[in-house]
C-alpha cells in the first residue's frame, strides 16, 4: 500500500545513495531522511557530491546502488512522478534570457502540462507570491541579480511542487535581494514546502531548521544548528572558546596565532575566535598581548559557530 | 527511462518565439540564403566575361579579321594571343594560359557569304563548367550582337571541349545550389540549439521537469525543419525570378524528396549540438561538414573530376543525392523512378543519422 504522498512524514528519504562516475566516487553511502515543511541545508564544500546527488535525487542521475524517495516516489522506478512533485531552481539563472518573464512562465507551466485557465491561475499566483507583476513584459535577461532569481523561483513553483531544490539560490545577489529571497523561503515553508537547499553562506545555514554537512562524497553529520555546534569533536573535552576584542584584531590575530596555546584561531566580525586548552587562562592571553603593546583587549566565552564546525570537521577529516 | 512526446507543443512554441526574437537567426535564415544565390548565381552566370582567349587565323582575310572583332564586340572574349597553328593553341590551354582558342581555317574568306558558311573551331577548356559555358555561348549564341558585326549564322561554329567533354550547363548550378543553401542553413540552426541551453545552464533546468526526450527533440527540430522548407520554396522562387530557372518536373516530388535531406540535414546539425561544448565549437564543426559537402558533393565541380577517395567521400555527404534529386527534377523532369538510385542512398544516410543523432543526444541530455 502506497501512503499519499501529502501524509508522508519525510519528503525525502535515501537509503546508501552511492553514485560512481568510473574510479571516481562521486557520492558514497549517504542516508538521511528531510522532514517534510522543512528548510533543509545541505552544505559542503565545492565537488563534495552536493549537485551529484541532487541530480540523483532529480531522477536526472541513476544511482549506481542504494535507493531514494522523494515525496513518496522512488527515484529509479517513479521518475516522472518525482519530477512533476518537485520544482528545482538553478545556482546560475537557467531561464531563457530572449524571453520575457510571461514568456518563460508560461513555457515551464507548459512543460509541466499546465494549460488554458489553470495555466493562468497559477502564473496568476506565482507572479503575486513573487511580486512580478510590474516586469511581465520584460526579456528576463535585462532582469537584476535579484528579480531574475525571483522568476527562477516562480518559474520553480509554478506546477505547486511539494519540495524544491535551490543549488546555491543566492550565489551572486545582492545583501537586501538575498534577504528577501530567504523571506520567500521562509513563506514558503509556512506554507507546508520542503525546501532543500544548498549554500555557501553560513548566516544561511544558520537560517536552516537542519543541515546535513558532506565532504569527499560522504555524510559527515546532520542535525539542527544547535546539536552541530555542541558536537563533541567541535570543542573538545578539555577545551573552550572565547572572542578577544580589541582595536587592532589584525595584529591581535598574527600574535596569537603563533603562541602555543591556540588551537584555531580566526577572525570573525572583528573579534578573534580562539580554541584553547582548558587550562589556560584568560589573564595568559591578555598578558601575552600586553607583552606585544596590545592593551584594549577584552575577553568573553563562545560558542562555536556553524563556521567554526565545518571548519573543524573538513580540517579534522583532510588531516586524516 | 521511455522517450515520451511529453512537452512537445511547449517547446516547439518556445522555440518558434526564440526564431522570432533573435534576429541574427532569422535574417541567417531568411535574406542570406537570397544574398547568396544572388551572389552565387550571378557569379556564374555574368561575372565570367572577357574570357582569355587565343586566336589562330589562318586566313588572314578582311572577313575573318572582322569576324574575330564581332566576337570581341560582344564583350564575352578578349584575344590575348595570336598563334599560328591549332597545336599551339592546345598547348597554351593545356598550360591554363588561355580559356578557349579560336581556329579560323584557311578557306574561311573565300566561303563566307557562299550557301555554304564557313567553318570555325572554337577549342574551350571545359575543365571549369562556369568558364566554359559563357565561352561556349559567345560564339555560338552570343546574347547580344552589336550593330554591323557579322550574324553568327553565316558562320559554322564547331566548339571542342578539352578535358570535360559532358559540359554543365548553368542550369545546373542553382538547383544544386537550393541544396547546398538549404543544409548550410538547417546544419547550422540545429547545432546551435542545444549548445546554446547547455551553455545558458537552461537544459539543466529542463532535465529535471518532465519534458520527454523526443518531445525536447521534436519540439527543437519541427519547427527549424519548417523553417527549412520555407527556405526552399523562397529559393525556388527566386531562382525563377532572377534567373528564370524553372521547376521541370513535380513540385510536390521535390517536396517529398526533401523530406529525408532536410532530416538527415537537421541529423547532422543535432548530431554537432551533442559534441560541442560552446557555441564557437558549434561554428567549427558545422564549417567543417559543410565545406566538404559544397566542393564534393559535384555542386561546384563534377563528381567525375574528383579523385578517387575524395570521390567516395562525397558519397557520404547526403547532399550529394539531394543535388542529383534536385537537379533531375528541376531541371530534366526527372520521375521518382529515375531517381531511386539517389533517393535509396539518400534514405539510408538519414536512417544512419537520425539513429546515430537520437542516441547521441539521449545520452548527451541525460
Amino acid at each position: 500500500m502506497t501512503i499519499a504522498p501529502a501524509e508522508r512524514r519525510n519528503a525525502i528519504e535515501m537509503h546508501g545513495l552511492t553514485k560512481r562516475f568510473g574510479n571516481v566516487m562521486a557520492v558514497d553511502n549517504i542516508s538521511f531522511n528531510v522532514a517534510r515543511g522543512t528548510i533543509f541545508g545541505f552544505l559542503g564544500p565545492n565537488g563534495s557530491g552536493k549537485s551529484t546527488c541532487i541530480r540523483m535525487l532529480c531522477s536526472v542521475l541513476e544511482p549506481t546502488s542504494g535507493t531514494a524517495t522523494v515525496n513518496g516516489y522512488d527515484i529509479v522506478k517513479e521518475p516522472e512522478q518525482v519530477k512533476r512533485s518537485i520544482g528545482y531552481m538553478n545556482q546560475s539563472f537557467s531561464l531563457y534570457r530572449d524571453l520575457s518573464v510571461e514568456e518563460n512562465l508560461r513555457f515551464f507551466g507548459g512543460i509541466y502540462g499546465l494549460k488554458d485557465s489553470h495555466l493562468r491561475a497559477r502564473m496568476d499566483d506565482v507572479i503575486h507570491l513573487m511580486g512580478l507583476q510590474n516586469y511581465l513584459g520584460r526579456p528576463s535577461g535585462q532582469l537584476s541579480g535579484g528579480w531574475k532569481q525571483r522568476l527562477a523561483l516562480a518559474a520553480a513553483l509554478i506546477h505547486e511542487p511539494d519540495l524544491i531544490f535551490l543549488d546555491e539560490p543566492t550565489a551572486g545577489i545582492d545583501p537586501v535581494a538575498r534577504r528577501e529571497l530567504w523571506d520567500l523561503l521562509f513563506e514558503l515553508a509556512g506554507a507546508g514546502k520542503t525546501l532543500f537547499v544548498t549554500t555557501h553562506y553560513m548566516d544561511e545555514a544558520e537560517r536552516c531548521n537542519e543541515i546535513a554537512y558532506i565532504y569527499l562524497s560522504k555524510l559527515m553529520v546532520k542535525g539542527t544548528p544547535n546539536e552541530l555546534k555542541a558536537l563533541q569533536e567541535i570543542t573538545p573535552v578539555g577545551t573552550r572558546r572565547i572572542a578577544v576584542a580589541t582595536a587592532h584584531p589584525p595584529n591581535a590575530l598574527v600574535l596569537l596565532k603563533r603562541q602555543p596555546f591556540a588551537l584555531d584561531a580566526t577572525l570573525v566580525e572583528a573579534e578573534i575566535h580562539l580554541l584553547m586548552p582548558e587550562d589556560t587562562t584568560d589573564e595568559q592571553v591578555l598578558r601575552t598581548m600586553r607583552d606585544a603593546g596590545i592593551l584594549d583587549g577584552v575577553i568573553r566565552p563562545i560558542d562555536p559557530s556553524l563556521e567554526d564546525v565545518f571548519v573543524t570537521l573538513t580540517r579534522r577529516l583532510a588531516a586524516q | 527511462m521511455i522517450p515520451t512526446l511529453f512537452g512537445f507543443k511547449s517547446m516547439a512554441l518556445k522555440e518558434l518565439i526564440h526564431i522570432r526574437r533573435d534576429r541574427t537567426t532569422l535574417v541567417f535564415a531568411l535574406i542570406i540564403p537570397a544574398i547568396q544565390l544572388s551572389l552565387f548565381g550571378y557569379a556564374v552566370d555574368f561575372d565570367v566575361r572577357h574570357v582569355r582567349t587565343a586566336i589562330v587565323d589562318m586566313d588572314r582575310s578582311r572577313e575573318s579579321r572582322e569576324y574575330a572583332q564581332s566576337v570581341v564586340n560582344t564583350q564575352y572574349i578578349d584575344f590575348v594571343e595570336k598563334l599560328n597553328t591549332p597545336g599551339e593553341a592546345e598547348i597554351a590551354l593545356q598550360r591554363g594560359d588561355i580559356r578557349a582558342a579560336l581556329v579560323i581555317p584557311a578557306d574561311f574568306a573565300r566561303k563566307y557569304g557562299t550557301r555554304v558558311p564557313p567553318q570555325v573551331y572554337v577549342m574551350v577548356d571545359g575543365s571549369d563548367s562556369q568558364v566554359a559555358n559563357p565561352a561556349r555561348n559567345a560564339f555560338r549564341h552570343p546574347p547580344t550582337i552589336p550593330p554591323g558585326a557579322i550574324s553568327p549564322d553565316a558562320v559554322d561554329v564547331r566548339v571542342n571541349y578539352l578535358f570535360n567533354p559532358e559540359i554543365r550547363t548553368q542550369i545546373y548550378t542553382i538547383p544544386g545550389l537550393v541544396g547546398v543553401i538549404l543544409q548550410l542553413v538547417t546544419v547550422t540552426l540545429t547545432a546551435f540549439s542545444l549548445v546554446r541551453e547547455r551553455e545558458l545552464g537552461t537544459l539543466e533546468q529542463l532535465m529535471v521537469s518532465p519534458v520527454g526526450k523526443l518531445g525536447l527533440m521534436l519540439g527543437k527540430l519541427v519547427p527549424y525543419a519548417g523553417l527549412a522548407l520555407i527556405e526552399m520554396f523562397s529559393v525556388i522562387f527566386l531562382a525563377r525570378l532572377l534567373f528564370n530557372i524553372k521547376v521541370e518536373g513535380s513540385l510536390p516530388l521535390l517536396l517529398l524528396l526533401s523530406g529525408p535531406f532536410v532530416l538527415a540535414a537537421l541529423s547532422i546539425g543535432l548530431l554537432i549540438s551533442t559534441v560541442a561544448k560552446t557555441q564557437a565549437q558549434a561554428m567549427q564543426m558545422t564549417m567543417l561538414t559543410l565545406l566538404p559537402s559544397i566542393l564534393l558533393s559535384g555542386y561546384i565541380t563534377p563528381r567525375e573530376t574528383l579523385p578517387v577517395p575524395l570521390y567516395f567521400l562525397g558519397n557520404l555527404f547526403p547532399v550529394t543525392y539531394y543535388i542529383q534529386i534536385i537537379r533531375g527534377i528541376m531541371v530534366r523532369g526527372a520521375g521518382f523512378t529515375d531517381l531511386i538510385w539517389s533517393v535509396v542512398p539518400l534514405t539510408a544516410l538519414m536512417l544512419i543519422l537520425i539513429t546515430a543523432a537520437t542516441t547521441r543526444f539521449r545520452k548527451s541530455v541525460a
